[in-house]
Parts: structure tokens; sequence; C-alpha cells
């Protein structure tokens, strides 16, 4: 498994495997990966209310960091959003900043 | 004169106090609202609730939820007395008329989007106009500079 990833990962950073000419592998890695779409954006959600502790939930796993885009697919602004949204929660002890 | 605004002020008070206690302490942000020409929206009382973190040697606390319009005054006399007052263990005042009318204008243009779609006769719009966009993005890119 993590062998299969590392070597999808390769001909995308530029560096070696390029120079390698193992290119062909670029543009198939895509066939594999799910587009993300962000989930406000599908719900049309317009204010992410820091109140709603449920909701903001799953974008704070184990230890309570936020998660970050790349992984959760929200967009940009939206992540702009339930970035301050999660701030304002932790404040008021609806969220915690650290679990271990 | 200063300007009216929309703030959100939620407090948390210690586990041991009474309803009665929380119910005065209400009453005083109540007064101090009145007293700086502020206006209350709505109050809700959330109850006890357990806290994400220890705060001080507490572990639960009962939440209250005020909405009041007023100046940047009036939450500045509201924080002083707050943090004062031995009852409330944590507060926290944040301004959300902006957001809120940021949230009110998205959903008007999306509102006056979709009828102009249902008065041409066409079907309401899903994410196929997104998904293109994402897609071309992605893998059209890196397949033109190598071939």
């Amino acid at each position: 498994m993590a062998d299969e990833r590392r070597s999808d990962r390769g001909p995308a950073g530029k560096g070696r495997g390029g120079a390698r000419g193992n290119d062909k592998g670029g543009p198939r890695r895509s066939m594999f990966r799910r587009r993300k779409v962000c989930k406000f954006c599908t719900e049309k959600v317009d204010y992410i209310d820091y109140k709603d502790a449920k909701m903001l939930q799953p974008f704070v796993p184990e230890r309570a960091k936020i998660l970050p885009r790349r992984i959760s697919g929200v967009c940009a602004m939206h992540q702009r959003k339930l970035q301050t949204a999660i701030k304002r929660a932790r404040l008021i002890a609806l969220l915690p900043y650290v679990t271990d | 004169m200063s300007q009216k605004r929309l703030y959100e002020l939620v407090y948390i008070t210690s586990p041991d106090v009474t309803e009665a206690q929380v119910a005065e302490l209400h009453t005083q942000v109540e007064s101090i609202v009145a007293r700086l020409q502020g206006e209350m929206v709505k109050t809700e009382n959330w109850g006890r609730r357990r806290l994400a973190y220890k705060i001080g040697k507490h572990r639960e606390g009962t939440y209250v939820l005020e909405v009041f319009n007023g100046s940047g005054e009036l939450t500045k006399e509201l924080d002083r007395r707050l943090k004062v007052t031995e009852l409330v263990i944590r507060h926290m005042i944040i301004r959300v008329d902006e957001e809120l009318k940021v949230a009110d204008r998205n959903k008007a243009r999306r509102q006056a989007e979709a009828d102009k779609r249902a008065a041409k006769g066409l079907p309401p719009l899903g994410q196929g106009r997104r998904r293109s966009f994402d897609d071309a993005g992605d893998d059209d890119g890196p397949t033109e500079a190598e071939v």
C-alpha cells in the first residue's frame, strides 16, 4: 500500500522521476484518486456557526488539530470560515485545543 | 454617537452556580445593555455542558448565549464586568453583523441565479460546472506538457 503511493507521487514531484524517464506514470495517477468536493459548497452553507460543535467535530480529528483542506477537500473560502469558527468554539470550550 | 452593531456574548458559569444566580446574572447583563442604549435580541440558556477541557478546576459549566445590539463601549463595559464576576469562568463577545450580512448576500445571490435559470427553463445547476473546471485544471496541464 505504502509502496504504491510512493510510486504515484514520484512523477508528480518534478525532480528525479522526470530525469529517469518514467514520466508516463504521471497522468495515469489520477485514475485512482476520488475527486474531493467542498462539503460546505455542496450543502450551500453560508455561515459556519461556531456554536454547532457537532458540525465542526469532523474537522478536528484525534489530536484536535484543524484538518488541512488538502485532506478534507474544503474550498479556500470555507476553510477560512471554518478556521475562525473552530477557534471561537475552542475559546468557549466546545472544542479542545489539544487532546492526548 | 457611536454605531450600533450586532454582538453575540457567550459566558460559562461554574457548575455549582444555582438557577437563580444564573437568572440574576442575566438581568445584570440586561441592565448594562439597557443602560448603554443597547437592545437585547435573543437569549438562550444551553444548560449544563461538559467542557472540552478544564477551565480552572472545572470540568462542567452552564452556558448562556446573549445576542444584542449595541456600541463598542457597551461591549467594553460588559467585558470588564464579566472579568470581575467570579461566577463566570469564561466569556466571549464577538461581532457577528458583518458575517451575517455576507451570508445573507450570498444566499440572495444564489437565489437570484436559481430564479434566472428557472425563468430560462434550464434545469437547476448542480455540481456539473464545478467538476469540469476542476478536471481541466488537474489533468490537462501535465499531459500536454509531456507530449
